[in-house]
């Protein structure tokens, strides 16, 4: 491990600044304390909040910004541009023949009986998309691109207002050429355009896909290099000394510099971080394969972590028209933490459908007018004001107390709702309650099954306001039999920011067979793609940095239309090679599906590189610092139960004073103050040394193995 | 026994259809086939015990609207499969039992609960080949569509019988692929067995009875609460697809009552001897079903109490309900003309809820057949052309409509075939005029560079005449392909040498409404981004 702070900077300071709220946490390296604010995100310029949020926290908690040593951040502000369209006036320009292709896209509805469907436009509007003559084929390139049309083509955007420039010709990534040749010119002739090349971002077959990547990079490059400058500015004039690190959506870091080349990296930073940190929680309490479950005011987050690595999956889509509706959105060829989103939080809205049936979601209240039980002008009856009628909530310790909230406005409208279906408030509470997790559960189950994995294998790992209330029921629902509940879960997933390793993904097309595979070439190309990703390691941790580098290749049967994406042994590889690459896909091929054909040969279709080095990790300090359970008991409420059909008279604790080595049985209430953990009947928990708190559930899955 | 209420109800449907989703999105992980794999060319179900449906794929593409419970009630009806045993799993690709060709592969299990059957698991799947002509437009019948499976028991009392997957081995192109595609869709039906057998337990059911009348009465009333807002009375359509290897036409009357919707097409043409054009009763009924449910009932998921509300007349004999043994490989070209039916027919009475027609309905396909190193070889390829226009917006440019497949992309088709593609690019002025506008049809421009000669295959609809427009709307402009400047013919197979320009054009979509109630900021929009060219 390298270290590259200071040593008396004793101070990691972590900013994850999500739709609502910018989260700060710091621990303190010393004393292993952890130390967190939540700051309202300043959407107009993010900056502001941050800066009012550190300073709000360092003032609060008598912390000295001399003492900061690393500052790792996580920002949803490239995902907003690109949702509501405030990035930079960009233009593109292509190989001649070519500029619709962003356009036309795969030609595919994302859904099936909408007459009225209407595509995602594309970022670049037809007028700003321009092609000029030059050509590369399959084995290569054909045309040389003119370097004077290129500039002419290039100067009539800028005429056109554009302040960023993508550049996508056929091919690049068999021959990069022309597009390194039109990088140069570029630069040259236009220095503060904002350009961006296929070749860099995104060297992969299928130009719509790597066309849109492109674009959506240039489209935010001018947003980030603007706001990280202006904030890498505020931090010094703070006294913050130290290096900015940024998160990336893979759930690793990388510096300023590669971030504002490629800020399309950064899209769903904050995601990463609450998977890695749910992925360090669970590693503290020995638990390798987890299901993170994160869920907030308008979604829930659901990822996967097996052997203790979350996920990574090699496309994405950003700023979906219907929101979680899968092609709807952008594509981008990044590599993300595997991760779905569900319309499911505490201010989704329960309504009666055309069926008369009780259903929640997707619609949110949102923090404005927010849940009936706010007061703030909402009327319609929504999860946190079922959570409040069930019991689960307390109304005198909403936020931790900071903020009032009305059973009477809650009451009044679930019974709206309950008269139009003829059941009681508290049925529509439970209905809405059981609604919205089975909504979660659902949508975990498809996910799950997509990967071909089996839901009942994992722990799950609730963090944000709503996790600790939702997870024990959505569990149940999945099968799963264990819930980790990590300290301040509330705020847990900002913890994630200070745990991450420095990494590089990196990827390219290479179509060949591994029969008749030029070997020196092949080896080459991986060790080109590992050199670019050291470099940037280098960049991020500092000189004689050496990660470690992990292959891997797109590879199908010849003949067959899709990939797997395979994880492959270390090179360097020669012919010797070619029985362990087999090998690995086809170890592959049978876990999905149950057989390999031995016989036929292999064709690899794009290779991939991952370069993670770790960094000092917090050690955080999180015992438990009760003396005995009678101290925690803060009071007894009544709390629904479907296992009992009844509202049941039931112990709720502080968890703040909650002593270790704890072993109590449900039902239970554990309250702290950004979250609210319910613990059903027929449970039992432990509270641990490092203070969490694991849950053991009973789950009946009676038909799992046996046949009926 | 939990009590059905609005709440229960909709945890439980929800659960139903989470567990047919699941079931396919295991489909989609373990098939080969690159139609379901891609282009999600399947369907799973579950049904109750009288075979009605409960739950489908909620990504399930139009061709399967009611053809899977259809298939289950058939099915079930059949003396040989009344007694069905825990673990059986019937298999059959009838044309007129499942979906109207061969390369669907149907299979259906029973849900056994406490000694008796509660429901169906059923799965249908586009193989990757079922032996026969693969894919050719001319066929005299059946025999040359490929492998006929009659309806067997593929697994008895959870033994596989081992002769049918020899036969079955032995008769196609791809035997892994499709056993191993049979295998993802047996264990489909697993998850859907089981996700049923623990929700029963947890609500304490007995079987699905109550559910199902509950799901299908207040599905069938939300629907017929549409059918109410809407005039009682007959309406109709005609229509004479283009670029056909037969004169053909459709004849759609649509009679609305206050309870249902009856789709009769009377009249339409003889079926068709020596072509595979012919399209089966279950393939006639999904695509004109789906248009009558977008239009009603877009969000309600399919169930037999929708599907109850919508019947298909067909008469026997005739192209929209072929008899045995003529062939319906290619049913899609009558069938995906089903929608565009329905949309004029109800135009007639509700023009602002309809949509103009599409250019690329049905679909555009390239074959490409050539010689690579001593060996025959066929790519496909599929081209989309705009989207009708509705009285909302424009119609969407370059996308697949009714059905949903992907195009393929410029660099994939160069890699796999000695084509140089020059340009893929919009139509300008190709989409419809009128309040709003067609979708813009695309024009690709091919070159062969191969050394070797090759042969292309076009199958082209709305040549002759463009997609029609919708309430004053304009048609869209016609499709064009040609070899060097001569037009060529769909359906007919052409040779190409190297340095030869092929050029397709897609149809644009059909207009909405008077063009001269366009917004003008719309006709400016259009000038800037050169949609249009006037």
């Amino acid at each position: 491990m390298l270290s590259t702070e200071n040593k008396d900077r004793h101070l990691l300071l972590g900013v994850d600044i999500g739709g609502t709220f910018t989260d700060i946490v710091v621990v303190d390296r010393k004393s292993g304390k952890v130390h967190t604010y939540k700051q309202l995100t300043t959407s107009d310029n993010p900056s502001v909040g941050v800066i009012d949020g550190i300073k709000n926290l360092f003032a609060r908690d008598a912390l000295a910004f001399g003492d900061v040593g690393r500052v790792v951040h996580a920002t949803t502000l490239f995902t907003n541009a690109l949702i509501q369209r405030n990035g930079a006036r960009t233009g593109l320009i292509t190989t001649e023949g070519f500029r619709d292709v962003l356009e036309i896209g795969h030609e595919r509805k994302y859904e099936l009986y909408d007459l009225y469907l209407e595509m995602p436009k594309p970022l670049v509007p037809r007028q700003l998309r321009s092609e000029v003559r030059e050509r590369t084929s399959v084995s290569g390139l054909v045309t040389e691109l003119d370097g004077n049309e290129l500039v002419a083509k290039a100067r009539e955007l800028v005429d056109c207002g554009v302040e960023a420039l993508a550049v996508s010709f056929l091919h690049s990534y068999v021959d990069p050429t022309n597009e390194k040749r039109a990088e140069d010119l570029l630069k040259q002739e236009f220095p503060a355009l904002a350009v961006s090349c296929s070749y860099q971002v995104s060297p992969q077959i299928r130009e719509f896909e790597r066309t849109s990547t492109t674009v959506a990079n240039a489209y935010v490059m001018p947003l980030a290099d603007s706001y990280l400058e202006g904030l890498e500015k505020a931090l010094k004039e703070l006294g913050i000394e130290s290096r900015l690190f940024l998160m990336l959506s893979s759930g690793g870091l990388t510096n300023v510099e590669e971030a504002k080349r490629k800020p399309i990296e950064l899209l769903e930073s904050g995601p990463a971080a609450g998977a890695l940190s749910a992925s360090y929680f669970a590693r503290r309490n020995d638990t390798l394969d987890i299901l993170a479950f994160d869920m907030g005011g308008t979604t829930a987050k659901l990822a996967i972590v097996d052997d203790g690595e979350p996920l990574i999956e090699h496309s994405f889509e950003a700023a979906r028209e219907k929101r979680f509706i899968e092609g709807s959105g952008l594509p981008l060829t990044i590599s993300t933490i595997d991760l779905i989103e569900i319309g499911a939080g505490g201010g989704s809205i329960a309504h009666v459908d055309q069926l008369g049936l009780l259903t929640v979601g997707p619609k949110s209240a949102g923090s404005m007018p927010g849940p009936a039980c706010y007061e703030l002008g909402g009327t319609e009856p929504t999860v946190t004001d079922a959570n409040l009628k069930l019991g689960y909530l307390n109304p005198d310790y909403f936020a931790g107390g900071t903020m009032a909230i009305s059973v009477e406005a809650a009451e009044a409208a679930l019974q709206r709702l309950a008269d139009k279906v003829g059941l009681s408030a508290s049925e529509v509470a439970w209905g809405i309650h059981n609604s919205v997790n089975e909504n979660m559960a659902s949508a975990a189950r498809v996910h799950i099954a997509e990967l071909g994995k089996d839901a009942r294998r994992y722990t799950m790992l609730p963090t944000g306001g709503g996790g600790p209330l939702h997870c024990c029921e959505v569990s149940r629902k999945l099968g799963i039999s264990r819930v980790i509940c990590p300290p301040s879960a509330g705020v847990a997933s900002a913890v994630g920011l200070l745990v991450a390793p420095a990494r590089v993904d990196r990827a390219r097309t290479y179509v060949a067979t591994l029969v008749g595979l030029d070997w020196t070439d092949f080896e080459s190309a991986y060790r080109a793609l590992e050199t670019d990703a050291a470099a940037v390691i280098e960049e991020t941790l500092g000189k004689g940095s050496l990660p470690k580098i992990t292959r891997f290749a797109d590879m199908r049967y010849v003949g067959q239309g899709f990939d797997l994406v395979v994880a492959l042994p270390d090179g360097p590889y020669t012919a010797e090679s070619m029985t362990d690459l087999r090998n690995s896909f086809a170890a592959m091929y049978r876990e999905i599906f149950g057989r390999s054909m031995d016989a036929a040969d292999i064709q690899v279709m794009n290779i991939r590189i991952a370069a993670q080095m770790a960094i000092k990790e917090a050690a955080l300090q999180s015992e438990p610092h009760g003396k005995e359970l009678a101290q925690a008991l803060k009071h007894r409420r009544k709390a629904y139960f479907e296992s009992a059909r009844a509202y049941l008279d039931t112990p709720v604790y502080a968890r703040s004073l909650l002593p270790a080595g704890a072993s109590l049985d449900g039902p239970a209430i554990v309250e702290e103050p950004e979250s609210t953990l319910i613990v059903p009947p027929g449970a039992s928990f432990a509270v641990a040394q490092n203070g969490a708190i694991t849950i053991d559930l009973l789950v009946q899955n009676a038909h799992e193995e046996v046949a009926a | 026994m939990t009590r059905i209420n609005a709440s229960t109800l909709e945890i439980i449907w929800k659960r139903l259809i989470a567990a047919v989703d699941e079931a396919s999105a295991a489909t989609i992980r373990t098939a080969f086939s690159t139609s379901v794999r891609e282009s999600l060319d399947f369907a799973c179900a579950l049904t109750n015990a009288k075979g009605e449906l409960l739950a489908q794929g909620t990504q399930s593409i139009p061709a399967f609207v009611g053809s899977l419970p259809r298939s289950v009630q058939l099915l079930i009806a059949k003396p040989e499969f009344s007694a069905l045993r825990p673990g059986d799993v019937i298999i059959t690709n009838d044309p007129w039992l499942g979906t109207g060709h061969l390369p669907d592969m149907t299979i259906v299990s029973p849900i056994h609960y406490r000694g008796s059957v509660i429901g169906y698991a059923a799965s249908t799947a586009h193989e990757v080949d079922v032996g026969g002509r693969a894919g050719s437009l001319e066929m005299t019948d059946l025999f040359e569509e490929g492998l006929q499976v009659p309806c067997l028991k593929l697994i008895d009392g959870g033994v596989v019988n081992e002769t049918i997957i020899a036969f079955l081995r032995q008769n196609v192109r791809a035997p892994d692929e499709l056993i191993g595609d049979l295998w993802s869709q047996v264990s489909a039906l697993d998850i859907i067995r089981r996700r049923t057998l623990n929700m029963m337990e947890e609500y304490e059911l007995d079987d699905l009875d109550e559910i199902s009348t509950e799901i299908f009465d207040r599905s069938e009333s939300a629907f017929r609460s549409q059918l109410r807002k809407v005039a009682p009375g007959t309406y109709r359509a005609s229509l004479k697809p283009d670029a056909l290897p037969a004169e053909i036409e459709l004849k759609m009357a649509i009679t609305l009552t206050d309870k249902e919707c009856v789709i009769d097409l009377t009249g339409s043409s003889a079926q068709v001897k020596g072509y595979s054009i012919n399209c089966a009763f279950p393939f006639t009924y999904a695509y004109s079903a789906f248009g009558v449910k977008a239009l009603f009932a877009p969000d309600i998921p399919n169930n037999q109490g929708v599907l109850r509300c919508i019947r298909l007349v067909a008469p026997e004999g005739s192209v929209v309900n072929h008899t045995f043994p003529l062939a319906g490989f290619h049913r899609h070209m009558i069938g995906h003309h089903m929608p565009a039916a329905v949309m004029a027919a109800l135009s007639q009475v509700i023009p602002e809820r309809t949509i103009a027609k599409s250019g690329c309905g049905p679909m555009w396909t390239l074959q490409q057949n050539g010689i690579r190193k001593g060996r025959p070889y066929a790519n496909l390829f599929f081209f989309n052309g705009g989207v009708g226009a509705c009285s909302k917006h424009d119609g969407p440019n370059v996308l697949s409509w009714p059905t949903n497949i992907s195009g393929v992309p410029v660099e994939y088709m160069e890699h796999l075939s000695p084509l140089m593609i020059k340009s893929k690019g919009l139509r300008p002025d190709s989409g419809g005029a009128g309040k709003y506008r067609g979708g813009l049809g695309q024009k690709l421009v091919f070159e062969a560079v191969g050394e070797e000669p090759i042969t292309v295959t076009l199958v082209a609809v709305h040549v002759a005449a463009g997609a029609d427009g919708i309430a004053g709307g304009k048609a869209g402009e016609p499709g064009r392909i040609s070899i060097n400047d001569e037009p060529i013919r769909s359906g007919k197979a052409y040779p190409m040498k190297r340095g030869d320009i092929l050029e397709v054009l897609t149809p644009g979509g059909g207009g909405y409404g008077d063009l001269r109630e366009r917004p003008e900021e719309l006709k400016i929009a259009d000038r800037e981004a050169g949609y249009t060219l006037a």
